[in-house]
């Protein structure tokens, strides 16, 4: 430290702008495209305010002055918002799908808790929340008016959809992806046609074989309901990708770790779910994550072969009628309710990693 | 035959062409501490793998506590069960703290209940001298502090015999005399060990009989005195003047 240094502290304010300065206008092209990027920006925003919050409409009493103004008419969502959530679920029982969607985002949040983990509490889990969640829009029971799956919709199906998908595809890319490096060959092979196979189709084909073919080559009594063959379905597209994601973790773990546990003597069981799986979910968490945010996005798809989930609802709701002009605004709404759920999600994938760091840093 | 901890009779094992292994016999006895070395790609690792089979010899015969090695996997497992193996590279199960890493497998192989195995994980860690980083994780150990885990880890299933396969290479030289005084400590205790090192000082002061191998046969082998005092064999002491820097 010289004299210098001590007599004149740096002021913190100004060196940033320097630093600022010296990054964004250090010669006349730079200058420029800072100010045409800095007024784009500067315009887009205003414009969003201006018509989000500024101009626009809020309530359903004021719906005639859609048409005046030019900002949002967010009147839409009051008067469309439960065709949004809930789909052509009966309106006088819209309690039912609305208690039934909280309880698989409840099941959800549980079983991300650390203390749920394990072989028994997870399974009783998800057993307990689905089992709820169909009682709820099923009906039938407790006096609970029928409610055939037909009728399901909007984001109790979505998430229904979502999670059915994943706790179903879970297992089965475990299953897939220890089959494909097992040493019996001709499991070994099975798998990895399988795999290829699945991931050679597009998802819409395989929706549609399991909603539209099935019932014309399966015997009626195992064909099932058409929801659950659509969730099974798109749970074995999910599996083939996560199965690979699965194995490429597999792959990253030193071969070491396998012989140390074998020569502990501990049983291909205990080797696999003690020491490889938890290495190698570890090693996979961004892909996994990113995988699972995609499938949830993809539950869109259901629309195609009828199924009313949030975006096919969306667009039900503006479709026709007096509020076919605000399809803007219904589809910022069904997106603010999609990144409400991936937003989450990537946070809580954010957390598993910076827990693992902290064991291992 | 029940003083034989181990007896491996004509074992050869191949890789494609090579033979890694060539008609060994190899008479272990309770209690006896041996070292094997040999020049790399000798075939001393390859020997003690098969003892707990993490290699599958080819021909020839393994007896382990009177068990042969056959493809019986519940026989393997008794054996494993019975033998406790170090390796060069540590192979601590990173996620698990080191005290899991000690009980976790008592509690899946012995069926030994959580508290007990974790008493049991405490006290082979104190004989290691290494309790007091019971729960931290492997990679913040230093190597010979992760070494003197893995032992501990092999002992907290109370086995009959311990391998040893090059438990000092990886390490840096520092840390090379705390493992070793562990394991010096360990044969002291009577415990039946084979050991494959280049470290000579270890195999003078604690083996009761030195093997030496070239290119996958035994070529000799006898007491550490005759050993280093007066081999036999021309390959022996070639070896051992590089090994030994004289």
């Amino acid at each position: 430290m010289t004299d210098a240094s001590v007599s004149r502290p740096p002021p913190l304010l100004d060196s940033r702008l320097e630093i600022l300065k010296k990054r964004l206008f250090s010669n006349w092209f730079d200058g420029i495209v800072t100010l045409v990027a800095g007024s784009a920006l500067v315009w887009i925003v205003v414009s969003i305010v201006d018509w989000a919050f500024l101009n626009a409409v809020w309530s359903e009493a004021e719906a005639s002055r859609c048409r005046e103004v030019s900002g949002a008419c967010w009147s839409v969502i009051e008067a469309r918002g439960r065709l949004v959530l809930f789909g052509l679920y009966p309106s006088e029982q819209h309690w039912r799908s609305t208690l039934a969607c909280l309880v698989i985002v409840l099941t959800m949040i549980l079983s991300c808790l650390p203390a749920m983990w394990g072989l028994k509490r997870l399974p009783a889990l998800w057993i307990a929340g689905f089992g709820t969640f169909v009682i709820l829009m099923y009906g039938g029971i407790f006096g609970l008016s029928v409610v055939t799956t037909e009728q399901w919709g909007g984001l109790s199906l979505t998430v229904f959809i979502f999670a059915g998908v994943f706790v179903l595809g879970m297992p089965m890319a475990v299953g897939l992806a220890l089959a494909r490096r097992s040493k019996l060959p001709v499991i070994h092979w099975l798998a990895a046609v399988f795999i290829d196979t699945v991931r050679s189709l597009p998802l819409l084909t395989i929706l549609f074989a399991a909603a539209v073919v099935v019932p014309f080559v399966v015997p009626h009594w195992a064909q099932g309901d058409k929801l659950g063959r659509v969730i099974v379905a798109f749970a074995v597209f999910y599996a083939a990708y996560q199965a690979e994601i699965i194995r490429a973790g597999i792959q990253s773990i030193p071969s070491g770790q396998e012989e140390a546990s074998q020569a502990l003597g501990m049983s291909y069981r205990a080797v696999v779910f003690d020491i490889i799986l938890p290495q190698a979910f570890r090693n996979t968490l961004p892909s996994t994550i990113n995988q699972v945010v995609i499938t949830f996005k993809e539950t869109s798809i259901v629309t195609i072969i009828g199924f009313f989930d949030v975006t096919a609802s969306a667009s039900a709701a503006v479709g026709r009628g007096e509020w076919g002009a605000y399809y803007v605004e219904i589809y910022v709404f069904v997106a603010l309710i999609y990144f409400v759920f991936v937003f989450g999600l990537s946070r809580y994938g954010a957390y598993l990693e910076r827990r693992t760091r902290l064991h291992h840093g | 035959m029940a003083d034989q901890a181990i007896k491996m009779r004509d074992v050869t094992k191949r890789y494609g062409d090579f033979d890694a292994l060539k008609s060994i016999d190899l008479d272990v006895a309770k209690g006896e501490r041996v070292v094997i070395c040999g020049p790399s790609g000798s075939g001393k690792s390859t020997l003690i793998r098969c003892i707990n089979r993490l290699e599958v010899h080819d021909a020839g015969s393994i007896e382990v506590e009177g068990v042969e090695l056959s493809d019986d996997d519940d026989a393997i497992r008794d054996v494993r069960r019975e033998v406790g193996m170090v390796f060069q590279d540590f192979n601590l199960f990173p996620h698990l703290t080191v005290l899991e890493n000690c009980s976790l497998p008592r509690i899946r192989v012995r069926g030994t209940a959580r508290a007990d195995a974790e008493d049991l994980a405490r006290s082979e860690l104190t004989r290691m001298r290494i309790s007091e980083q019971a729960d931290k994780f492997p990679d913040e150990l230093s190597g010979g502090q992760q070494q003197r885990v893995a032992i501990a880890r092999a002992l907290c299933l109370q086995p009959r015999i311990m391998l040893f396969d090059e438990p000092t290479s990886a390490l840096d030289p520092e840390m090379i005399g705390e493992v070793l005084d562990a394991m010096v400590a360990l044969a002291e205790g009577g415990m039946t060990m084979i050991c494959v090192t280049h470290e000579m000082g270890f195999a003078r002061k604690v083996a009761d009989r030195v093997v030496f191998m070239v290119d996958g046969r035994i070529v000799e082998e006898g007491p550490p005195t005759t050993f280093f005092d007066a081999p036999r064999e021309a390959d022996t002491r070639q070896f051992l003047e590089k090994i030994l820097g004289n």
